[in-house]
């Protein structure tokens, strides 16, 4: 039993993973860990330490980056892959939702046309610009034209709107042109103008 | 004797005649199936079936409801040949770990070949409860066809299915009570799978749709609403306007468990207090949950609802300190709640000062990822939830580092845990006062809690802890460990010293081979080992497999990686022999 447990060891200290995650980067889990113990286990438990580090650095670059975090990721699983998403042991449908929510807050300042108070709307609180429209048009008690819907201002009238954004360069657009991701990037403002002005 | 009849022909051996004739056991048959029938306890029932014979027939006779911890474990065919008479089926399939992406996909847990069987020997079944199976359409159109009695299907943690699978269940069980989806991976491609429910069908009592993401047609579900009026449990998904919720509550003020979906829509004064009499119409509500996107000035509508509250799931709304202050000083009959860490320190306080049934508290990380200076909870908040909430008997705490001191107090003032999860989510973090391993902290709970039953545990972890839990934890029955130990001496003091242990799952400790097999008779009496990423090689396993036959020993191989290292295994008992269904990259040693 002993021969297996010493083989086992050899094992490791020469296996590809385990020296590649055992590299000179200090991280700052294992300079905490000054708990005395044999040299051989405190190796192996600062491989596990500075390999997780690594690893929940990359992650955070990954959220960071707007990567996809759909649970359906897990297909194929080399180590490198999957390690990203196993600690800590959070459920994928729960962790996809918090962390969407953790996100910054996306308010920006909506007007209506003629209404000089304006407000202030969650972009991200909303999925689609169907979404979008609809809190829009609950909030300002009115009938805001669809992006997608091709109904060409023939309805003459007041309470018909469509909407408009400013964009990063300060140029005024029809919402609903671009995808809804790249919207988010670039929208500043909204902006509720009457249908028969645009 | 004349009494002991020959109704079903189990008069097969001699002895059972002469046991008979002795007079020990001289009821009809009818009458000992009756008695042993009112059993309903698992655990009696196994206890009962080893007396003798007749009480083993007479209970597999009566029995009408089995539970199978491992679907590897046993075969539908063994099962049903043992169980003539079941009506409700309760299966577990994937590893635990699986839902951390520890196991691959295609991995197995397939009900389809049990619903084959149970289409030829069960055709009165009526209940079947599955969690972590894969469960594919032409499944659950499969049975929606063979099973005209068909009542209540749970799906828990299940995947392989889209909304196709629940309109052939609308459409076609004609009796359902019950459709309970939860945290399913599921393929959400239509709306429409709630209109496929007849006109005419009305039996509805739980309905759980909450985790799916698109719009469902709300027209058809307004309407099954209405008519189904035994609805106790709607649980809906973040599609569901306030405004929307409110109609329905309108119509179903007699629920008990109702899971909200978005809480954030611009209400009219007008809208709002016809919300929060809705919610005060609802007289028998006992359980919340939903609250997807929350806007926080809304919560008061249910205050009129959550003096009767037990269970109050929080853990997709993110709150604040303020918010669930202001809400639990409503709640003070609340025993569950699960809660997200935006809460922090202050909102626990708050937790242990207006809720002291509390029994079960479960904290999960908005962010699991955050660095530096996230916030969350702490030792702090865990100590005033112990103070104040001394019936706790049930936590699973998420927080970034804890102190031994701190559980020591906590477990000192509840006593009484049979659950005890922490997760440290910095993996190998000691005690950030003292620097030291968290082995301390996890030894007054093996100490005190004398009933512990379940323990996770996590931070720096020297084999002194498992010594501490060989030593102490005489009840434990499920242990998960994580980054822990220093040698193969932890694994073994477990697998030595917990009498009761039946599943134990590991990854990412420096265990080997000497551990692995330290437990070969102790894994019979087990349910199931996992161990992912320790120090265990293929021979070790093959070693076990060869010791002992009747363990399914697996491991899962992954490409490119070392072929004698056997990173991902997983053993456990069964009679059903080796899996005839294991995908290429499990191997059966």
């Amino acid at each position: 039993m002993e021969e297996m447990v010493m083989a086992t060891l050899d094992l490791i200290t020469a296996s590809p993973h385990s020296s590649s995650s055992s590299s000179s980067s200090s991280s700052p889990t294992t300079d905490n860990n000054n708990h005395p113990s044999s040299s051989s286990s405190s190796s192996s438990s600062s491989l596990c330490l500075s390999s997780i580090s690594t690893r929940r650095t990359d992650l955070s670059t990954d959220l960071r980056l707007g990567l996809s975090l759909s649970p359906s990721h897990y297909s194929t699983p080399s180590r490198e892959q999957r390690s990203s998403f196993d600690w800590p042991p959070v459920k994928s449908t729960l962790r996809c939702t918090l962390v969407e929510k953790s996100q910054i807050s996306q308010f920006v300042k909506v007007y209506m046309e003629g209404i000089p108070i304006g407000r202030k709307l969650n972009l991200l609180a909303h999925h689609n610009y169907h979404a979008l429209v609809k809190a829009l048009a609950n909030m300002f008690r009115t009938t805001i034209l669809c992006p997608d819907s091709h109904q060409l201002p023939l309805i003459s009238g007041n309470n018909v709107h469509v909407l408009t954004y400013e964009d990063q360069e300060g140029d005024w657009m029809m919402v609903g042109d671009v995808p809804w991701e790249m919207f988010l990037t670039s929208v500043k403002k909204l902006k509720i103008t009457r249908a028969d002005r645009c | 004797m004349e009494c002991c009849n020959k109704r079903r022909m189990m008069k097969e051996s001699p002895e059972s005649n002469f046991m008979n004739r002795r007079g020990s056991s001289c009821f009809p048959d009818e009458v000992l199936e009756r008695v042993i029938g009112m059993l309903k306890s698992r655990k009696d029932r196994s206890s009962v079936s080893l007396v003798c014979k007749e009480w083993y027939n007479a209970e597999r006779w009566s029995r009408r409801n089995v539970f199978i911890g491992n679907c590897y474990s046993v075969s539908p065919e063994i099962l049903t040949r043992r169980f003539p008479n079941i009506r409700s089926v309760t299966l577990k399939g994937k590893p635990r770990f699986s839902d951390f992406n520890l196991v691959p996909a295609n991995w197995g847990a397939d009900i389809h070949f049990w619903l084959v069987v149970f289409a030829k020997k069960y055709p009165f079944l009526e209940e079947l409860r599955l969690k972590r199976m894969t469960v594919t359409d032409e499944s659950l159109k499969f049975l929606a066809r063979s099973f005209p009695n068909f009542k209540a299907i749970s799906l828990q943690n299940c995947d392989g299915f889209s909304t196709d699978g629940l309109a052939a269940i609308a459409a076609d069980c004609k009796n359902l009570t019950e459709l309970d989806i939860q945290e399913n991976v599921i393929d959400d491609k239509n709306d429409n799978w709630l209109t496929c429910f007849p006109e005419s069908f009305t039996s509805l009592e739980v309905l759980n749709f909450s985790i799916l993401h698109n719009d469902v047609n709300f027209d058809a579900l307004e309407k099954l609403v209405t008519r189904c009026k035994s609805l106790k449990t709607l649980k809906l998904n973040k599609s569901i306007t306030l405004e929307q919720l409110q109609r329905l509550l309108f119509r179903a003020p007699q629920l008990c468990e109702l899971g909200t979906g978005s809480f954030s829509q611009e209400l009219t004064t007008q809208q709002y207090s016809e919300l929060e009499s809705a919610f005060s119409n609802c007289k028998n509500l006992n359980t919340l949950s939903g609250l997807w996107v929350v806007t926080p000035q809304y919560l008061p509508v249910l205050y009129p609802a959550c003096a009767n509250l037990t269970f109050l799931n929080f853990s997709y709304a993110p709150l604040d300190s303020d918010d669930i202050a202001k809400l639990l000083v409503h709640c003070a009959n609340i025993r569950r709640l699960w809660v997200v860490d935006t809460i922090e320190d202050k909102g626990l306080e708050a937790v242990g000062t207006h809720c002291p049934l509390l029994e079960e508290l479960r904290v999960f990380p908005a962010d699991p990822f955050a660095e530096g200076d996230a916030r969350g909870v702490t030792d702090s908040g865990f100590i005033a939830v112990s103070q104040g909430c001394r019936n706790l008997h049930y936590v699973l705490y998420f927080c970034r580092h804890m102190t031994n001191a701190a559980v020591a107090t906590v477990v000192q003032n509840c006593p009484d845990f049979t659950h005890f999860r922490l997760c440290i989510m910095n993996p190998g973090q000691p005690d950030y006062r003292t620097s030291e391993p968290m082995d301390e902290a996890f030894g007054a709970v093996v100490k005190t809690c004398s009933k512990l039953q379940r323990l996770a545990i996590s931070g720096l972890l020297t084999d002194l802890t498992f010594e501490y839990i060989g030593k102490y934890a005489k009840n434990l029955e499920t242990l998960s460990v994580a980054f822990a130990g220093s040698s193969d001496w932890g694994m073994q003091c477990v697998l030595e010293g917990c009498p009761k242990l039946r599943k134990l799952e590991i990854r990412d400790c420096p265990f080997g081979n000497a551990a692995l097999l330290s437990g070969l008779e102790k894994y019979e009496s087990m349910r199931s080992l996992w161990m992912s990423d320790c120090k265990v090689t293929m021979n070790g396993c093959r070693l076990l497999a060869k010791e002992m036959p009747r363990l399914n020993v697996e491991v899962i191989k992954e490409d490119g990686s070392d072929d004698s290292q056997a990173e991902r295994v997983y053993v456990y008992r069964s009679v059903a022999g080796p899996r005839r269904d294991a995908p290429s990259f499990v191997l059966t040693l």
